[in-house]
């Protein structure tokens, strides 16, 4: 038996270290890498079931086409067949506008393996083109800690089990970041205390000492009053917010002035005795982790949230040398060259860049565009449309598209769509570098088996489709793909990376993950200060728009949350029997109130339903739930996020999607006879 | 027979969040066919998931029951199950409170945890313990462990009386919790 060394390479904060076990170039089994400090030898449920997801019935074996677009009438072709068909859309496309504008792209965070911005380089490589910007998970709150603390800040999150305190704010790691629980119970263990405060009663406010539910949106004015609060008792930190912040004097007044306790008690649904003992909790000691879900900025007010959250963990002291933190996220990514993901494409002679889409409105966006309008776009690493919001405005694009090629391992509802589809390769068959938006380990995947038929990864469709376009037109890309998978793994390990992880070269990665070195604490100083919060200049709303949101609300009285569910990852794994016992059905979570409301029992078949769409589900009822909230999980099959629709944005690329700004309402579902 | 061990399993409910990993960590260890869970998380109370599996009773229903004597108990304490003498005829699925032994609808015989012994006779936890983030779920012999904090049994676990599972708990602890109103 063999075993190999990999990187589990989902978008989830854990990014475990994991082993294969190889029988006659077969996965027999998986464990966790005992060499991995974060994840320590251990993976989560998920990741225990990649047999299942590997060698799964489901899984696409070969190069499909479909026609017409959406019939389901698919006939297995070639990788030659595919890579002429698309080779030949392209370079019509540019004969017939000019340019590769109207040729683009749609990928995220499939795989989030450094390997996997093959997509990105392969059409970086063909000269100016049509891309996607942004982020829709967690860049409002990025931008909100940059403006605090001046840049983007993360310890070690195995420290939270030497804290005294940890404050956890939106997010559940008890399902989607499993292993950092060890290190809270760790500290529990040693008397800390863990604080939730959730508008849902969820798995991680089941083992808090104290949870606190909040009404969703308004955590930001919570850590005001609580900001307030700690001033009043003049608890807060004095040298720091004399000497370190930017305005502290301005925040006072603002406090003072603005920040009304008794109606913080009112919008956020916390009740001033329960204020006063979180701010007197996070008073008396000054190593308390808090910790900043992406859940807070999924609405409009993510970046106050996150600054005000900051702010008070600022002034109370936590941010000194030696003390407690803000946990938000880890931009490890940042050390790195991601060659792939910056290849420099052939210049063209009057274009002088891509044309880029908000990836939170791309579909809109992607519409929008003339001279060239969008005519080719390939997906790969996502699954629109079932995890996107507006998925309408999807169906209105894909019907202008002349070619939509999916890349993808398994029939996502967005290859259903698709006109081609090319089967992917999971991570054990393909090698890559991961990094994790949350700890601080750099992973090498080892390929370990054979490709599943006929599958290949992104990188070696990149090199192959891109030397097919050569041949047919010379010159047209210049992706080097000559070069290895390994040898573009090399090139990451740039002397700053080595030194940044104390290796010498891929082959220490090879004998187990590596930490990075400890960075350095933010020191804060009189010419390095904290930003305290300060009220945004947001524009007022305009009569016309207030009326509507108030019909709305009578409308569609519920705001719907879709977190994740324990057993997905967006639309990942619904194939794997392990994970999917005990029926597949949608379940929507309603209050006692909204059932009573809407007369409905435990089990029924509800809809839930917008101006956007409906869909039906399975209710439960949940005493903890809030009354004007309505929950549904993440998942792929019946998307919920057909109820949702994205607001326009501002800033382009800078803003997440607002997920959780959605209203809907639920009834009883009827049979159309009935 | 004199029992050298009694392995058993320590379940801490505080610890325990109802991650799952330790059941597909089984499934992942034994490959066990889908329609099958030797070990099993549920949702207890509100607040509080178990993970049960065969609990090595020290007086096993399943080894009173079968009647071609298919069961054995090892000198450590496991229960094993011999499935060449196992006919299907399910006497030991209705028998156990726990649902140790499952019914394979493939090879038309009853099967269950044995404890990962091959893993244990190599000296490895077995693969549920291995999984376990937080130590929630832990394998020790409980002849040797005397913590006065374990109990044997929680609400919501079934009868022990009849079987005497080897199992011990830590029980939940009370917290805070501020609802909105």
């Amino acid at each position: 038996m063999e075993i190999y060394r990999h990187a589990c390479p989902r978008n989830c904060f854990s990014t475990c270290g994991m082993l294969s076990y190889i029988e006659d170039g077969r996965l027999i089994k998986v464990s966790g890498d005992a060499k991995h400090g974060y994840s320590q030898g251990r993976l989560c449920a998920k990741g225990y079931a990649y047999t299942q997801y590997v060698y799964n019935p489901y899984r696409l074996k070969h190069p499909i086409k479909q026609n017409p677009r959406g019939s389901g009438n698919w006939k297995r072709i070639s990788w030659d067949e595919a890579y002429n068909t698309i080779a030949d859309k392209i370079l019509e496309l540019n004969a017939r506008y000019g340019s590769n504008l109207a040729v683009g792209y749609n990928k995220f965070s499939g795989n989030i393996g450094l390997l996997h911005y093959a997509v990105e380089g392969m059409f970086n490589s063909i000269g100016p083109h049509t891309k996607p910007v942004g982020n829709p998970c967690l860049i409002t709150g990025e931008q909100a800690m940059k403006k605090c603390f001046g840049r983007t800040i993360s310890l070690r999150p195995e420290k939270m089990a030497e804290m005294n305190v940890i404050v956890i704010w939106g997010a559940n790691p008890a399902v989607t970041n499993v292993h950092q629980m060890k290190f809270i119970f760790q500290a529990r263990e040693k008397g800390a205390k863990l604080v939730v405060i959730d508008p849902i009663f969820t798995q991680t406010a089941a083992k808090a000492d104290i949870f606190i539910q909040i009404n969703p949106g308004t955590d930001g004015m919570l850590a005001l009053g609580m900001a307030k609060l700690l001033i009043g008792l003049e608890k807060y930190d004095q040298e720091f917010t004399h000497d370190k912040t930017t305005n502290w004097e301005e925040f006072c007044q603002y406090v003072h002035e603005e920040v009304d306790v008794e109606a913080v008690c009112h919008k956020t649904g916390v009740s001033i005795d329960v204020i006063n003992e979180l701010v007197h909790l996070c008073a008396d000691t000054k190593l308390c982790a808090t910790w900043i879900g992406y859940g807070v900025q999924r609405n409009k007010n993510g970046g106050q949230n996150i600054r005000a959250i900051s702010t008070f963990a600022a002034i109370a002291g936590h941010l000194q040398e030696g003390c407690g933190c803000v946990y938000y996220s880890h931009n490890g990514i940042d050390d790195f060259p991601i060659n792939l993901l910056n290849l420099q494409g052939p210049e063209h002679k009057t274009i002088k860049q891509s044309r880029e889409i908000d990836i939170n409105n791309f579909p809109e966006g992607a519409r929008n565009l003339a001279d060239p309008p969008l005519k080719f776009l390939w997906i790969a690493s996502r699954n629109p449309l079932s995890q996107d919001q507006d998925l309408h405005e999807w169906e209105l694009l894909m019907k202008e598209l002349e070619l939509i090629v999916t890349v993808d391992l398994f029939m996502t509802k967005t290859a259903q769509l698709s006109d081609i589809v090319l089967p992917a390769a999971t991570h054990f068959e393909e090698v890559d570098l991961n990094v994790s938006y949350w700890h601080h380990w750099l992973s090498i995947n080892e390929k370990s088996i054979p490709s599943y038929f006929e599958a290949k990864s992104d990188l070696q469709i990149a090199r192959e489709l891109m030397q097919r376009l050569n041949e047919k037109s010379p010159g047209f890309s210049n992706f080097p793909y000559d070069r290895h998978p390994i040898d573009w793994i090399k090139l990451e390990l740039t002397p700053t990376v080595k030194e940044s992880y104390s290796i010498e070269g891929i082959e220490d990665l090879f004998e187990g993950p590596c930490c990075r070195n400890e960075e350095e604490y933010p020191q804060f100083s009189r010419s390095k200060k904290f930003r305290l919060f300060s009220p945004e200049i947001t524009e007022s709303c305009p009569v016309s728009e207030r009326e509507q949101n108030q019909r709305a609300e009578e409308k569609y009285p519920y705001q719907l949350l879709t977190p994740q569910s324990l057993l997905k990852i967006h639309s990942q794994y619904e194939a794997v029997p392990w994970l999917n016992h005990g029926g597949e059905q949608v379940v929507v979570e309603v209050s006692e109130y909204a059932a009573e409301k809407s007369d409905i029992s435990e089990g029924d078949k509800v809809e839930v339903y917008n101006q956007y769409g409906e869909i039906t589900a399975i209710a439960k009822i949940s005493r903890f739930l809030p009354r004007k909230i309505v929950v549904v999980n993440q998942a792929g099959d019946t998307p919920i996020n057909r109820l949702i629709n994205q607001t326009v944005q501002s800033s382009k690329g800078l803003s997440s999607a607002n997920f959780y700004d959605s209203s809907v309402n639920i009834r009883k579902w009827c049979d159309e006879n009935g | 027979m004199k029992m050298v061990k009694r392995m058993g399993f320590i379940f801490n409910l505080d610890l325990c969040f109802g991650c799952m990993a330790c059941e597909i960590a089984c499934r992942n260890e034994n490959q066990t066919p889908h329609a099958i869970r030797w070990r099993k998380v549920s949702r207890l109370t509100n607040d509080t998931f178990l993970s049960v599996s065969c609990n090595h009773c020290s007086s096993p229903e399943c080894f009173r029951v079968c009647p071609e004597n298919a069961f054995t108990k090892r000198g450590d304490g496991i229960v094993q199950i011999d499935s060449d003498l196992c006919t299907g005829c399910g006497y030991c699925i209705e028998a156990c409170p726990f649902e140790a032994p499952q019914f394979d609808p493939i090879t038309r015989k009853a099967s269950k945890c044995q404890m990962c012994y091959p893993r244990q006779d190599r000296g490895m936890p077995p693969a549920c313990i291995e999984a376990c983030s937080t130590e929630a779920l832990r394998y020790i012999d409980l002849n040797t462990c005397n913590d006065k904090n374990l109990v044997g049994t929680i609400l919501g676990f079934p009868d022990i009386k009849l079987t005497n599972p080897s199992i011990a708990f830590y029980p939940a602890k009370e917290r805070k919790r501020y609802f909105l109103r």
